[in-house]
């Protein structure tokens, strides 16, 4: 394991081959990709796997850079600010599960392997029903974030992992399109073929939980910088309005809300890096998620007030951004399910 | 006794942090005096004097002052060490507005006559220093300040009246802002000049606070004569000298002991009261709690800037915001949650540590003290996002 001081020199050099992604162009590709199927650029995949992004999480036996939470939430953050879409940081953290026969396809960004998990609305409810019996599974995941684009499933199931196959007979697929221009699957198993996976599934989900709260870190920076730019520059009553009292005052409780996200997030990262307890990193990611969700729902919904009418179109990238921590606050648990897990978890209002 | 300043301060600054806070952790067990643990309000001078003497004997009454000085030239991370455990203790807080606030500003600004002549007096406690900065027309415009003092012969003769003065009635020393001419640009023609207290003209007057204290202070200047030498700095120089000392009291003030302790009163209310079996409190509680921790960890990663930077910018003034309006949302659910008992003058039967409406006013002033979150919030918007004026 590396240190923490590796750990953050890592993260900066990830910073940094991550830039391009934030691009100009890049919102161009953002708004291409809108509400098409599958959504995301292949290219681009290839171009991220070219940068090593998958095998960031493998170690290096198998193929990867044996990179740790940190770093992870330190691209994730950049693939935010940049509003890159599809299952990045999903198929990143479920790569170590991956079957080995797989494991080259996902790291050379051949091949797309997303988890499915969830089988109803909220995420910290009852264990999964889909089964698997004899190689054959059978139930229903719902909310697969861009499952149009993968080409394997890992799912869940009350008897452990399965890899899927798109392709598989049995398993059919059905889209609905999100505000932010991506889709959630669903899936429908019947007597699916499918291979039985080792591995436990519990700690990646709280890694792409984790790895959202900071992509959402880098969209509702990215948010906060275009409204600074915007009251820096539009006058009215013969002034910048950046220089109002009221919006100064708002943009100060804004950025305060930006740094203690990012301060949840970054030890978070190292709670999950460090040598910590399941229950401990839960309530580390339920305190980053609950945090990156109401801070980036505000500062992206505030920049739109501080642009005026501007920000109510759809020209205006604004929008964009709201509509992404529009949806990223409400996957892998709200705000208010990551505190009541977290009152859970830590006895608050046990029966004494 | 110099020699042994000498090997204090090379013990000190061979220590890890780590290792320093440690050592300051025992050391404090080991030698604060218990009668005064966890004071309800901050000490006379009197009564702290004690501490104050065993902090200076050990070198750690002004940590960051140079060797030469009286200090132990330690780090600014080792000097909040110290704050940190003090509080985290319980020990009474000392009238530190000599070796935080006067002593580093003659350190950088006096001459060396002034540094010898008061120095030593405050690492003894022969002097204890108080502010005067606040006016009754001079708050947040500090730079309005109108108190004068006018050159006569070999003197300052100083007329007006100066207020909040924290303590003013325990000092035997004021330093403070004076208008010594009348510029276009108010912040121009004001020096700083030291005062003191017992000189015929002089007359402290305390004021009953809303908590029912009466540690703030009036005070007022009839033809006051202060020797020339008394000044700080050049004439009419005295608001730069002020203001570039700022960055610890930010700091400080955004420690998040103070919103720690409340929170876990607030906890234990909770329990006495059967509060948290309510899920709607449950979800505000936790809501305060991810307040509360990821505080400490933002306070955590300034530290860790400060390390490496060694200064202290304006960044820091969201550490005072956010804690001291944490610190009002805490009591405030207290009250909440007590429900009639809320009200009470004096703390619960249940326990002498839940007092919410003491609490209540303790955190109140906050957000005024210290430049009020509205003038941070100014600092922030300008000086850190560099929005325009």
């Amino acid at each position: 394991m590396s240190s923490t001081v590796e750990r953050i020199e890592n993260a900066r050099l990830i910073r940094e081959s991550a830039a391009f992604v934030v691009s100009a162009d890049r919102l161009r590709k953002v708004r291409a990709a809108r509400y098409q199927i599958p959504g995301f650029d292949q290219g681009d995949w290839r171009a991220f796997a070219d940068l090593g992004w998958f095998g960031l999480r493998l170690p290096e036996s198998r193929g990867g850079t044996g990179f740790g939470a940190t770093e992870l939430c330190a691209l994730a953050e950049q693939l935010g600010s940049g509003l890159v879409s599809g299952p990045v940081l999903s198929a990143i953290a479920t790569a170590p599960l991956a079957p080995d026969e797989w494991v080259d396809r996902v790291v050379g960004g051949e091949a797309v392997v997303i988890p499915a998990w969830q089988e109803e609305r909220g995420i910290f409810g009852e264990p999964p029903r889909t089964h698997l019996c004899a190689g054959r599974l059978s139930g229903e995941k719902r909310y697969v974030p861009m499952a149009a684009g993968a080409d394997a499933f890992l799912v869940t199931t009350r008897d452990g992992l399965a890899f899927v196959a798109r392709d598989a007979p049995g398993l059919e697929l059905s889209t609905d399109l999100l505000q932010d221009g991506s889709h959630f699957g669903t899936l429908r198993f019947v007597d699916a073929p499918a291979m039985a996976v080792p591995g436990d599934f519990g700690g990646v989900r709280e890694e792409i939980t984790l790895a959202t709260a900071a992509y959402l870190l880098g969209t509702m920076r990215k948010a906060f910088a275009l409204a600074a730019d915007y009251l820096a520059t539009r006058e009215q009553f013969g002034r910048p309005i950046g220089s109002f009292q009221s919006l100064q005052h708002r943009m100060c409780d804004l950025h305060i809300q930006i740094e203690l996200t990012r301060a949840s997030v970054r030890r978070a990262a190292g709670v999950l890096d460090d040598d910590s307890t399941a229950e401990q990193r839960q309530l580390a990611v339920s305190r980053a998620k609950a945090r990156a969700s109401d801070a980036a729902m505000l500062v992206t919904r505030q920049a739109i007030q501080l642009h005026g009418a501007i920000g109510y179109t759809d020209e205006y990238d604004a929008g964009l951004y709201l509509r992404k921590a529009l949806v990223l606050a409400n996957v892998h648990g709200s705000a208010i399910q990551h505190r009541t897990r977290f009152a859970r978890l830590s006895g608050l209002g046990a029966t004494r | 006794m110099i020699m042994d300043r000498r090997q204090q301060a090379a013990g000190d600054a061979a220590l890890s942090d780590a290792e320093f806070r440690s050592a300051v952790r025992e050391w404090i067990a080991a030698n604060y005096p218990l009668d005064v643990r966890n004071p309800p309000r901050r000490l006379r001078f009197a009564d702290a004097r004690p501490w104050y003497s065993k902090l200076a004997e050990r070198g750690w009454l002004a940590p960051r002052w140079p060797l030469e000085q009286g200090g132990l030239g330690l780090s600014i991370v080792k000097q909040l060490i110290l704050i940190e455990e003090q509080e985290a203790f319980g020990a009474a807080r000392i009238n530190d507005m000599g070796v935080v606030m006067i002593g580093p500003l003659l350190i950088r600004f006096g001459t060396d006559q002034q540094r010898a002549r008061f120095l030593p007096s405050i690492l003894s406690g022969d002097h204890r220093w108080c502010q005067g900065y606040s006016e009754p027309n001079a708050g947040s415009d500090l730079a309005s300040l109108r108190t004068e003092a006018v050159r006569d012969g070999d003197d300052w003769v100083i007329n007006g009246q100066k207020i909040w003065t924290t303590r003013g009635g325990d000092a035997n020393w004021m330093f403070g802002l004076f208008r010594t001419s009348a510029t276009p640009k108010k912040q121009d023609g004001i020096s700083f000049i030291l005062v003191p207290m017992g000189l015929p003209g002089v007359q402290v007057r305390p004021i009953l606070d809303i908590s029912g204290d009466d540690e703030l202070c009036q005070v007022f200047f009839d033809d006051v004569r202060v020797p020339a030498t008394n000044l700080v700095g050049e004439v009419d120089q005295g608001w730069a000298i002020a203001n570039a000392l700022l960055g610890l009291e930010r700091v400080s003030l955004g420690l998040p002991k103070y919103s720690a302790y409340s929170l876990s009163r607030l906890a234990e209310l909770m329990e006495v009261t059967g509060a948290d079996q309510d899920p709607a409190i449950r979800d505000r509680y936790v809501q305060l709690r991810f307040d509360l921790d990821d505080h400490i960890a933002l306070y955590q990663s300034f530290v860790d800037e400060l390390k490496e930077t060694g200064v202290i910018g304006p960044g820091a003034s969201i550490l005072k915001i956010h804690q001291t309006e944490l610190y009002q949302r805490i009591t405030e659910m207290m009250l909440a949650v007590a429900g009639e008992d809320a009200g009470r003058l004096m703390p619960m039967a249940e326990d002498a540590g839940l007092f919410p409406a003491g609490q209540f006013f303790v955190a109140l002033p906050t957000t005024i003290y210290g430049g009020s979150s509205e003038v941070q919030r100014n600092i922030v918007a300008t000086r850190v996002l560099g929005l325009p004026r």
